[in-house]
């Protein structure tokens, strides 16, 4: 790195680390996801346990108390639910213990139900949760335990069936090459999917300081003093590799407060809400691949948006221009679940490779399926090579459009700026 | 005479496609000296800066700036002030001056020492800590300014240097700019200021759709283009002088008089004629030299001198 390129790398560091709304993303946006993620676990609170057996299939969030008036005669116990339910003599005590808030909601177990399954559900005002059939009906199968001689059968009632997924892929031996032993696809996806998430906002956030560093040296003409001083390339290149130290401290600082806010600020119970995630060992393949395809997708944004940043005249064009590329780069998003569903059919294939999308697509299908290793190598190559000649292309286009300023940028201009 | 050349431009042309915006354009600019570079809109004095700043190649010819030809370290030996130029609007002068003073190779404790030293000389101590959205136009020139000689160049080019400045911050920089050349700094200087070019300049070249039009020092093409004619300020019949061809009076109110002279006469035997002359008197006698403003318009519209 020369000397002028490294004094543009720390200035620019300085510069942006001191900016508000850096400052804010990089710091502020997971305290305040942590803080929702929290709010929704304490809402959820207590009654978010299920009292049960975890292998019971009814799940008996959302009500903590309730009554019940039996007209069949048939319910008297409600056994591992006494805890929930008082049963009441008739509909008037039910109604009392309603009214005094002694409980929630009740249920009117009618005289026919034997023959018509009908219970009426009474509650002071509408709620999603009480309207949730699980409780009675797992009260009613409590009434039946008696009636059951065998416990295994009982157990198979309240839990009918445990199941695995195993996918069908083609080719022999494939299907347990997609989830080696102790992996969880289920996590590994989830893994993959914040990986995307925080890869698109990294790039597009850092590089869309870079694109405004640029416009505002543009539009403010102190790109000539600049470029009379140093190598237009040399004030790229130091722009780039400060804005992306930037994203990646960002992405560092996003992917460590999901693993350790919840650690350190005593509510690791948040932790069981992004569900196998935290309990994942993720591939060890993977991890450098996502670095590998962070980086390219990083410099290929970087190209990119400077060039963007130096055919802009003002704040307002830059992201009107950016939407060109930037919209193609998410849409292995949109087409996630066909990806996971057909990780080898053409069109996850193509967008594995296509160098803009290749950064999620790859790694999308890296997360669900073996890709072969000539598909990765041309994946890399491909983006490889798109970075160097969107890095020469960004270089060249910076140093003649940047002396441009104020003339709008023509199509019929680009041969001109290609050949600098 | 010897002279210390600070740049040598040399049969340089460029073009933009099909458009010639300089054509074979030879000059040299002396240290200790301001060099004008004058000539209408779009007549090639941007381009012919930002080659010699290395900012732009141009298609034939060479350019020596400080000895030879310009590389990295010569960059930071010369200051340049843009026409069109600009300044970060949310960061503080100090912090700004300091970044632009390491581009050009100070370290850190000097460009901050030199930029607070300059500052207080311009008479903006007070600004050094603002941000520079809060200064006025004309502070925010009077930064610019402090910017290109802020790392001690020995060449300096600047851009209408004065544009956007009331007269007594004209005079502040002017101070600064006869300063920069007195200590053997060169300037180069392009403006539309006429008046600025006679008062400051030494010499000038004046370009025209990228060719050279005039170049030489300001008073010798001054002289070049001064009629055969004389003014003269004062009591007398002048039409009755031996040499005086036409007489024209101007409506001034001073008895202010130009006098067209006959092809066999010089000034000197008029003003014999006028001091042998009984009920004459002058208070001024003086060659009718045009101004830069005349001979810039006699130029562009074409009416080159003979």
């Amino acid at each position: 790195m020369s000397g002028s390129m490294l004094r543009v790398f720390a200035y620019e560091l300085r510069r942006n680390l001191r900016r508000k709304a850096y400052l804010f993303t990089t710091f502020g946006v997971p305290v305040l996801g942590f803080l929702l993620v929290m709010g929704m676990a304490f809402l959820g609170g207590s009654a978010a346990s299920n009292p049960l057996d975890s292998t019971d299939m009814f799940d008996l969030r959302g009500v903590t108390d309730a009554g019940y008036v039996d007209l069949t005669g048939e319910f008297d116990d409600p056994g591992e639910l006494a805890n929930i339910f008082t049963r009441y003599p008739d509909e008037d005590a039910a109604s009392a213990a309603l009214e005094a808030e002694e409980i929630q909601v009740y249920y009117v177990i009618e005289a026919d139900y034997l023959e018509t399954g009908k219970v009426r559900v009474v509650m002071p005002r509408f709620n999603i949760s009480y309207l949730s059939s699980n409780h009675i009906r797992r009260m009613l199968l409590e009434g039946l335990r008696e009636e059951i001689d065998s416990p295994e059968l009982f157990q198979r009632l309240l839990n009918p069936a445990t199941y695995n997924e195993i996918r069908l892929l083609p080719g022999a031996g494939e299907d347990t090459a997609d989830a080696p032993a102790g992996q969880n696809p289920d996590a590994q996806f989830m893994f993959v999917y914040i990986f995307a998430i925080i890869l698109l906002m990294s790039l597009f956030v850092t590089n869309g300081y870079l694109m405004q560093s640029v416009i505002e040296e543009k539009e403010t003409r102190l790109i000539e003093i600049l470029i009379s001083s140093l190598r237009p390339f040399e004030l790229l290149a130091g722009k780039i590799l400060a804005l992306g130290l930037l994203g990646l401290l960002q992405m560092t600082v996003w992917l460590g407060s999901i693993l350790l806010l919840p650690r350190l600020t005593g509510f690791g119970g948040v932790l069981s809400m992004l569900g196998p995630l935290v309990d994942t060992v993720v591939p060890p393949g993977l991890v450098p691949l996502m670095v590998v395809y962070f980086i390219l997708a990083y410099l290929l944004f970087a190209g990119l948006y400077s060039i963007v940043g130096a055919l802009s005249n003002s704040m307002r064009e830059g992201p009107q221009y950016a939407a060109v590329f930037t919209l193609p780069a998410v849409v292995p998003m949109w087409f996630m679940q066909l990806i996971i569903a057909t990780p080898n059919d053409p069109l996850p294939v193509f967008l594995s490779l296509f160098p803009i999308t290749a950064p999620l697509g790859m790694i999308e299908r890296l997360a669900v399926t073996t890709v072969p290793a000539w598909q990765i190598a041309l994946s890399v190559g491909l983006l490889a090579l798109t970075v160097v000649g969107v890095m020469w292309l960004a270089g060249r286009v910076f140093r003649v459009q940047t002396l441009l300023a104020g003339q709008a940028f023509k199509l019929k201009d680009l041969p001109k700026l290609v050949r600098g | 005479m010897q002279h210390n050349v600070a740049v040598s431009v040399d049969r340089i042309s460029k073009s933009y496609g099909s458009f010639r915006a300089v054509d074979n354009l030879s000059f040299e600019i002396y240290k200790g000296e301001i060099f004008a570079m004058l000539g209408p809109n779009g007549s090639g004095k941007t381009t012919t800066i930002r080659m010699i700043l290395d900012i732009l190649r141009p298609d034939t010819g060479r350019i020596d700036v400080l000895g030879g030809p310009i590389n990295e370290e010569k960059k930071n030996r010369i200051g340049y002030l843009p026409e069109e130029r600009g300044m970060y609007r949310n960061v503080q002068v100090i912090e700004m001056m300091v970044y632009l003073g390491q581009l050009k190779g100070m370290s850190t404790h000097d460009a901050r020492q030199r930029s607070l030293e300059l500052l207080k000389r311009l008479e903006l101590d007070d600004a050094a800590h603002k941000k520079v959205s809060e200064l006025s136009k004309g502070m925010q020139q009077k930064v610019q300014f402090a910017i290109t000689v802020l790392h001690r160049p020995e060449l300096i080019i600047v851009d209408e240097p004065f544009s956007g400045l009331d007269p007594v911050n004209t005079l502040v920089i002017k101070e600064l700019l006869l300063d920069f050349r007195r200590n053997g700094g060169a300037i180069v200087m392009s403006t539309h200021q006429m008046q600025q070019v006679e008062e400051l300049a030494d010499r000038l070249l004046m370009i025209s759709r990228g060719q050279q039009k005039l170049y030489g020092p300001v008073d010798q093409i001054r002289r070049e283009f001064a009629q055969h004619a004389i003014i003269v300020e004062g009591e007398g019949r002048w039409d009755t002088l031996p040499g005086v061809a036409q007489v024209d009076m101007h409506e001034n109110g001073k008895k202010e008089a130009v006098l067209y002279l006959s092809p066999d006469a010089t000034p000197d035997s008029v003003l014999a004629a006028i001091a042998t002359t009984k009920g004459m008197s002058i208070q001024r006698f003086e060659l009718a030299v045009p101004s830069l403003n005349d001979i810039f318009i006699q130029v562009v519209e074409g009416h080159d001198h003979a």
